[in-house]
């Protein structure tokens, strides 16, 4: 078929290849991004996949949004309207006792004062300290990871501008920071408190989306990392009016106004190269698109190892890319419901303490024990959830009345012993009767369920692994090692070929972060 | 009774003290054998052409793979050794002195190939499992190696940080040769006498049954000793080869020490995790899948054959339990030493993990200990099952055992558990690394100091050189 040519092919248009090609095509280049399916937004979309009943498909609360993302894309602008409630998340417990903590610390410790005086008065330095740490590292994250061979006097710069943030904190807390990162984060928890399920609940942050439990080390990286973008010690609720699809239309959107192509329905199949660099793609209609870069937002084995002839590469980095850990752990289950579901914890019929994320898994032990069965190939029969209801706080996702919940179930481990489509709806069963326990009548309310196993996420989502994060966030894993060590600057092996993902620092979470870093990172590149 | 082989001891030590002088003498441990339920086996030995076609009959990749496993781990051991035997910088300071060992370590880092700085890293940051997973296929083989990245932790073959476990042990050099493990002839207590001996000709005196019942200080200087018969020693200078927790929450005031200091004194983690049971046999255990005698008995018997074997060990740890199916490094030390064991007779020692020093409420191990016992012969006897007809006698030892007994709080053989976060300027309590505390004239010399547990002796070396650093600064 006619092959036409371009300046900027984006492959993929995730909330990361949206974040590129928007700054690209504000610097002047006109980037074209492809995506695979009928919408833009990979994994933040908002279906409805009920008559009636939206919701966000995987991603159901965002990172939060880089403030220099809002701010660059104006994305308020392009119809964006973020909900934050009050109220970060809610923990339930068995015994029917509740906990939530509220965006204000203060307000929060009072909570927590219901189970433990002691805890109560820590609360606050915690988040503070936490928050302190966190900022710092929020700087890291926001840089390029330095070439470790080779260090350029930028390079050089950053690093030292990171090392006198650093050294700003203060002994006691720069050593919490260097103590902290390698540990479990169970053990960070149970440190700084006694009340089971505030440490739980904080735990669940570390483990969250990876192959780790809280009695894992390096899980309190993880918790760093995710408190770097989202300071509040349990995670906040970053909800969006029109589910995450919104975030990405408003991303969409913004980038097409700075000048960038949009195609969606287009797959694509082969990234051509000549001579060692990236000429252009291959679609799966045949169609051949020309460009003089190729940047890929989908993850770094599927980009290397799938779309791209592996021959192109020396043996060395395709064996090292193959080690790169991603298997996932993560199931997403969606539940339109006819009714608000009634949570024996909550008193008095208020049901405010639910516009957040609801938790479940009261104890460190609790979730760890649901890790153990992922180790031997099992999903977890009691599993660790996070549920949100997102049409508490935007009624338009559901008819009058009606609800719909968004749960990540986990552990589902993607190498499962068994068969996971046999096994799809023993995973549904088994969320449904876990949430029962909490909320009895639930199981009545049920109209249908929408139960995505981690073999989906590869298969219909182009995740490869299931891994949400494009690979496991992990101490190895992480930075300058991002996806590879020596490949953590958004180059790759082959030349014009570039990666703008979640497999690249900083991955993790709804932050756009992976695409503003890739996106100064090539415009240097592209001006050379 | 407690160690039971070496490994670890730094060669500059043997030299320095003239160890052989002094009696030592080490006698070779020949390779690892390791039982599996299928009536296979795994046995590595020392020569390697024997392991080569060993590990080929289970799979020819892994023996390809084996040897250059053995060169990438030399080159991690040559990158590491240094940093082992220099005392850890303070890197929230200023002082040029301090930034230059941080430079240090960065140029050494630097001057490593690609190759290595990947696996460098990756050893530094990984689960031994998941290291050893880029390398091998054959599933014993990995539990069995892997084994090294658990022992005196609380992790699992699967936790990340265990590969830098691996590599601590890896090190183990007998005069210089790389990866060769052995016993003292007379038992490891042979080591610390030799050792006592070369200290004695240089000068020391030693006193035994001279227990401390508390360190005395005065205007945040220490002064001396009190013994529990209460005699009191005054000295110059006292360095504690005992575990932070004794040191300073049992010989020391709280109010002699700085709040911050003691909070981090109490949250260094121990976290005992391990056992033994030395038996007293009549006859030597008769493996199913090796009937008889033979070379298999004179290294170590691994009792690993599985990665999910070894992990789902851990997770009973995890909750309290002692393992019912237990990781056991077994040694009959009587086969290379006979003056062990009366004629025909022989030791056998076993070493078990986990078990957790906290036991889930309701369990003690005073209840558990005998319970402890009948499982680690159970699971000999599931292999060789004529242990249980050859028993003459019976010790157990339990990490409360090692508490109340030997002195290691809550039975950590490490004085302190090795993982990152317990390490290098970090160990055992961040800013006080160097061997100093916040008492003058106190210093600490055991293994929970950098550079960590094992028969090693570098702790005590490091300590005296900083400690000697001081004398002639005040001089």
């Amino acid at each position: 078929m006619a092959s036409q040519t371009r300046d900027i092919v984006i492959i993929g248009g995730g909330h990361n290849g949206l974040v590129t090609a928007f700054y690209l095509a504000k610097a002047g280049y006109k980037p074209l991004v492809l995506e695979r399916s009928a919408q833009v937004g990979g994994a933040a979309v908002t279906d409805e996949f009920h008559p009636g009943f939206r919701c966000s498909t995987l991603a159901h609360t965002a990172g939060p949004i880089l403030p220099s993302i809002l701010r660059d894309l104006q994305l308020e602008k392009h119809g964006l309207r973020l909900i934050t409630p009050d109220v970060c998340v809610t923990a339930l417990s068995p015994d029917g006792r509740a906990l939530s903590l509220y965006q204000d610390s203060d307000k929060s410790a009072q909570e927590i004062a219901a189970f433990s005086r002691k805890d109560a008065a820590k609360y606050p330095e915690f988040g503070q300290s936490l928050g302190k740490i966190a900022k710092v590292i929020g700087e890291a994250l926001a840089t390029t990871p330095p070439d470790i061979d080779h260090p350029s006097s930028g390079d050089l710069w950053s690093m030292l501008k990171t090392g006198r943030a650093i050294r700003k904190l203060g002994t006691k807390d720069m050593f919490r920071l260097l103590r902290w990162g390698p540990m479990a984060v169970a053990d960070l928890a149970s440190e700084c408190f006694e009340t089971e399920l505030l440490r739980a609940v904080i735990a669940a942050r570390g483990v969250f989306g990876t192959f780790l439990g809280p009695w894992s080390a390096g899980s309190a990286l993880v918790l760093l990392i995710r408190a770097a973008g989202d300071p509040h010690p349990a995670g906040s609720a970053a909800l969006a009016a029109g589910g995450m699809g919104a975030v990405t239309q408003a991303m969409a959107s913004a980038a097409k106004a700075a000048g960038a192509e949009i195609r969606t329905g287009a797959e694509v199949i082969e990234i051509r190269v000549q001579n060692g660099a990236a000429t252009g793609v291959l679609l799966s209609t045949g169609e051949e698109i020309l460009a003089k870069a190729v940047i890929s937002n989908a993850d770094p084995k599927r980009t290397l190892l799938k779309l791209t002839d592996p021959t192109h590469l020396s043996p060395d980095f395709v064996q090292k890319l193959q080690h790169y850990r991603g298997n996932g752990t993560v199931a997403k289950v969606n539940l339109a419901l006819s009714g608000l579901p009634k949570f024996t914890a909550l008193k008095n019929g208020d049901t405010s303490p639910l516009k957040g994320r609801i938790h479940i898994g009261h104890e460190i032990d609790y979730l760890e024990r649901a890790f153990d069965e992922a180790k031997y190939g099992n999903f977890s029969r009691q599993p660790y959830l996070e549920a949100t209801i997102p049409s508490l706080t935007d009624p338009t996702l559901a008819p009058e009345g009606k609800h719909v919940m968004s749960i990540y179930m986990q552990y589902a481990p993607y190498k499962l012993k068994g068969d996971w489509e046999e096994q799809r709806n023993a995973l549904g069963q088994t969320v449904v009767e876990t949430l029962a326990q909490y909320a009895p009548n639930l199981p009545e309310l049920l109209l249908t369920h929408q139960i995505i196993t981690p073999l989906d996420l590869e298969e219909k989502y182009g995740l490869t692994g299931g891994q949400i994060f494009h690979g496991e966030l992990a101490l190895d894993q992480f930075f300058t090692m991002r996806p590879l060590l020596d490949w953590a600057r958004y180059r790759t092996p082959i030349e014009k070929l570039y990666l703008c993902g979640s497999g690249t620092h900083p991955g993790a979470g709804l932050t756009g972060g992976s695409g503003a870093n890739a996106a100064r990172e090539i415009l240097k590149e592209l001006k050379k | 009774m407690c160690s039971y082989v070496v490994s670890l001891l730094r060669p500059e030590i043997i030299r320095d003290l003239d160890l052989p002088r002094h009696g030592l003498e080490i006698l070779p441990l020949d390779g690892t054998f390791t039982p599996m339920p299928s009536g296979d086996y795994l046995w590595r030995v020392n020569d390697h052409g024997k392991t080569h076609r060993e590990i080929a009959r289970h799979s020819r990749v892994d023996a390809e793979a084996y040897d250059e496993f053995g060169k990438a781990m030399q080159a991690m051991c040559r990158f590491v050794k240094p940093i082992l035997s220099m005392v850890p910088p303070d890197p929230t300071t200023l002082d040029p002195r301090e930034l230059m060992k941080l430079l240090f370590i960065g140029r050494r880092f630097q001057g490593m190939s690609s190759y290595d700085k990947y696996n460098q890293v990756q050893l530094m940051t990984m689960s031994a499992i998941d290291f050893l997973d880029q390398w091998f296929e054959t599933d014993v083989l990995k539990a069995t190696m892997s084994a090294s990245g658990i022992i005196g932790t609380f992790l699992g073959v699967r936790s990340p940080g265990t590969a830098y476990v691996l590599l601590h042990h890896y090190m183990g050099e007998i005069d210089g040769a790389f990866r060769a493990w052995g016993f003292a002839r007379g038992g490891t207590g042979a080591i610390s006498n030799a050792i006592a001996d070369a200290a004695r000709e240089a000068g020391v005196e030693i006193r035994t049954k001279a227990g401390i019942s508390q360190i005395i200080v005065k205007n945040v200087k220490a002064k001396g000793v009190v013994l529990s018969n209460g005699d009191e020693i005054y000295a110059d200078v006292v360095s504690s080869s005992v575990d932070p927790r004794l040191t300073f929450t049992k010989f020391i005031e709280a109010q002699h020490l700085p709040g911050d200091f003691l909070e981090d004194v109490n949250r260094f983690k121990y976290r005992g995790s391990s056992g033994k049971v030395n038996m007293a046999l009549d006859g030597l255990p008769n493996f199913k899948c090796m009937p008889g005698p033979g070379a298999h008995l004179r290294g170590a018997i691994s009792i690993s054959p599985s990665v999910e074997y070894m992990e789902r060990a851990y997770d009973d740890a995890k909750y309290g339990n002692f393992s019912r199916h237990p990781y056991i490094d077994m040694v009959i030390p009587s086969l290379t030493d006979p003056s062990v064991a009366p004629p025909g007779k022989h030791v056998l020692s076993c070493f078990v993990q986990y078990a957790p020093y906290k036991l889930r409420p309701g369990l003690t191990w005073d209840d558990q200990k005998e319970a402890f016992g009948d499982t680690v012969v159970n699971t000999i006897a599931e292999y060789a099952p004529n242990i249980k007809d050859i028993i003459l006698h019976r010790q157990v030892v339990t990490p409360l055992d090692l508490e109340r007994e030997w002195g290691l709080s809550e039975g950590n053989i490490f004085q302190g558990e090795l993982s990152l976060e317990q390490l290098f300027f970090l160990r055992p309590v961040p800013g006080w690394a160097q061997y100093r505390t916040p008492i003058k004239n106190l210093y600490m010399c055991g293994s929970a100091t950098h550079p960590g547990g094992g028969i090693m002796g570098a702790n005590g070396r490091l300590a005296a050189l900083e400690i000697l650093k001081d004398i002639k600064g005040a001089a």
